[in-house]
């Protein structure tokens, strides 16, 4: 595949803080990569020093082969950016917020217009083009951000965080426009603390801590990485602490917890432990509301990599 | 690009209540405070005769352009005589000024000096006719050191000075008008509303900026040009300023009735470049300072109300104050520069201390613009 970004020994500080540590990845044509890590693990700030925007002590960016500096307009018209922050005009309309933004790219007014169509239609603000965006909900101000970073159809776009804070319909608008986007042909890096988002979208993702990569792969991969094969989650409101011994000399059990009448139950191969589990439930007449299996997540990689949770 | 940013940039600044607030409405009701406050000490306000007292050492006996201007302006046939002159030694003067009988007194020495008690505005009248004669006096020595260098017969350059007092001298001028409390505060108020253009300036430069808001960050990743950018956001805000001075002329002039005198066209000239240095001033704090869209208003607008504070906005005396005893900041100071070409206009017509003014702010304006530029160039920030 065509690299089409480059990162290499990428170093940021602020003062004393190492932001970003020694970080070298590389973005392929056509696929949504993702940088997975919690808040303030220097995902943002990676984001800034390949924009430009930021300054950076050591390491070099390539874009398309070339050399990422303030004055690139050439890479700069293949580049939509979604930031974090909503970045748009409150005395703007939706479609002139788009306009607006659209029109630093694309001079061609009639260009532009079909461009802002093919934007508001792919995030789903056809009804609000004539909204400010205070009118807007949070869930439809995000999707209008996101409008504004895409609407000149660049080959490359980074979504920083694009679905902070938004419902949950919003939420799978965003993904499922993201998804298209990178059905027409674009390229994408997505940051994210969301392990969801990630195993939903990312054909690739790169999980960084504390600026630097612990663990990169596709989502099948990474999870290889974790110990366990199988998670078992029993919902029980009388669980005595004595039963977590019992439950660890069960087969295959590498460890048990309880919390907030949730028993998780971690092993480390992921054949016949339900059947086990019901069985010692029912002989200690352990009564229970819910129980089921799941696969290891994302979040139990970073949790056995790191030894904290994604979100913490 | 250049039209589509100009065109979104004068939307937006339209559209922002804050900003119209400052540069439209703010003036205007500060404007209207005024009349309402003065326009009665106005009406009951007539030019008084200004005591003051001349030492009559040789240095003043020998220099005609002082004691010929000073004897005009002293003439207690013309009705409209501005002083009232005793010509006395140094002691006398001096315990005329202690027992308050006269407001100053000037003596010649190598520069002429002028000794008041306190400030006021009899006291800056004084100021500002004896800058007038020192200033003529120059011009009338250099007339005559060139036609004695030529061989001039000496009535023809008497004459020819003796003509320079009358026609070229603006202090008569100062005769014809009524001198008004009011018109100080009205210049001030102008001075304010072009340095409150720093606010626009700060917005449209702010905009641009990743470090100051988000949007900035989209614009700074964009492949347009930040020069034209930049432009074509302060060429908007500048209308919406000069837009702005417009409408501060009409509702002074229609409304409150003030009167500009015969020179409206250099009073509106000396706002546009007046505007100009407001918004430079607003475009310099706002890529000098490290902080963000808050911090950077508040600064301007107070730097802004201290400047014209200095320049006599909040009290007539106050130029008078800082001409007197820090000169440099008045020298240095937009609102001065606007406030004294104002007065300039005003009492003496257009002369050289009015374009001296003009051709400051331009300068001011120029360097802050530059510094500017400077230090928006290809930015990569330490941290946004």
């Amino acid at each position: 595949m065509k690299n089409i970004i480059e990162v290499k020994n990428l170093t940021k500080k602020y003062k004393n803080l190492i932001a970003v540590n020694n970080l070298s990845f590389e973005l392929f044509e056509g696929e949504i990569l993702g940088l997975l890590g919690p808040n303030g693990s220097g995902k943002s700030t990676t984001i800034n020093c390949i924009l430009s925007l930021l300054k950076f002590n050591s390491g070099s960016i390539k874009i398309f082969g070339e050399y990422m500096e303030p004055n690139s307009s050439g890479l700069k018209r293949n580049i939509g950016v979604v930031f974090q922050d909503i970045a748009l005009f409150e005395e703007l309309t939706v479609y002139d917020n788009i306009d607006y933004f659209c029109g630093l790219y694309i001079n061609d007014k009639k260009v532009r217009k079909k461009y802002i169509e093919d934007a508001i239609k792919l995030v789903g603000l056809q009804d609000f083009k004539k909204f400010y965006p205070k009118e807007l909900s949070g869930g439809l101000l995000r999707r209008l951000n996101i409008a504004c970073g895409i609407a000149h159809k660049p080959k490359i776009i980074f979504l920083d965080e694009p679905t902070v804070a938004v419902d949950p319909q919003s939420r799978n608008n965003i993904l499922e426009g993201i998804k298209k986007l990178r059905d027409n042909g674009a390229t994408i890096i997505y940051t994210t603390h969301y392990m969801e988002e990630v195993e939903i979208i990312c054909d690739r993702v790169i999980i960084i801590d504390k600026g630097e990569i612990i663990a990169s792969g596709t989502n099948e991969e990474l999870k290889c990485l974790a110990s366990i094969e199988e998670k078992i989650i029993v919902e029980c409101n009388n669980f005595n602490d004595n039963y977590i011994e019992q439950i660890k000399e069960l087969e295959n059990v590498s460890d048990v917890s309880y919390n907030n009448n949730i028993l998780t139950i971690y092993y480390t191969k992921g054949k016949n432990n339900l059947i086990s589990i019901i069985k010692y439930l029912k002989k200690e007449s352990i009564e229970y509301n819910k129980i089921y299996s799941c696969l290891p997540t994302l979040n139990d990689v970073f949790l056995e990599l790191t030894g904290k949770e994604l979100r913490d | 690009m250049f039209t589509h940013n100009f065109k979104y940039s004068l939307k937006t600044l339209f559209k922002n209540k804050t900003l119209i607030f400052w540069t439209f409405a703010f003036p205007i009701i500060l404007g209207t405070f005024f009349n309402m406050a003065f326009s009665n000490i106005e009406k009951n306000e007539t030019l008084s005769i200004i005591d003051i007292a001349i030492v009559e050492n040789d240095e003043f006996k020998n220099n005609k352009v002082f004691l010929e201007t000073i004897k005009t302006l002293s003439d207690k046939e013309n009705e409209k005589r501005l002083f009232d002159t005793k010509y006395v030694d140094i002691n006398e003067a001096k315990k005329l000024l202690s027992n308050k009988k006269i407001t100053g007194y000037l003596i010649l020495e190598d520069t002429p000096k002028i000794i008041v008690n306190s400030s006021g505005i009899n006291e800056t009248i004084l100021k500002y006719v004896i800058d007038e004669i020192t200033q003529n006096e120059i011009i009338i020595n250099n007339i005559i050191n060139n036609k004695i260098k030529n061989n001039v017969y000496t009535d023809e350059i008497y004459n020819e000075v003796m003509q320079k007092l009358e026609s070229n001298i603006n202090i008569n001028h100062i005769q014809n008008q009524n001198l008004s409390y009011t018109m100080i505060e009205y210049y001030t108020l102008i001075a304010l509303a072009c340095l409150y253009g720093g606010i626009l300036g700060m917005s449209s430069v702010g905009k641009t900026q990743a470090n100051m808001c988000s949007t900035g960050k989209r614009i700074s990743v964009s492949s347009t040009s930040k020069i034209k950018i930049i432009f074509s956001s302060i060429l908007a805000s500048y209308i919406v300023e000069l837009i702005g001075i417009i409408l501060l002329f009409l509702y002074t002039i229609f409304i409150i009735k003030v009167d500009y005198g015969n020179n409206l066209i250099l009073v509106i000239l000396l706002s546009v470049v007046g505007s100009l240095t407001g918004l430079s001033l607003g475009i310099l704090i706002t890529t000098v300072l490290k902080s963000n869209f808050n911090i950077k208003l508040g600064i301007i607008i107070s730097t802004t109300t201290l400047l014209c504070f200095l320049s006599g906005m909040m009290g007539i005396t106050m130029k008078y104050t800082i001409d007197k005893n820090i000169p440099i900041i008045n020298k240095i100071n937009p609102a001065s520069m606007i406030t004294d070409g104002f007065y300039s206009l005003y009492y003496y017509g257009a002369g050289d201390r009015f374009y001296f003014n003009i051709i400051s702010l331009l300068i001011s304006a120029g360097i802050m613009v530059l510094i500017s530029l400077f230090s928006l160039r290809r930015k990569k920030y330490d941290s946004i």
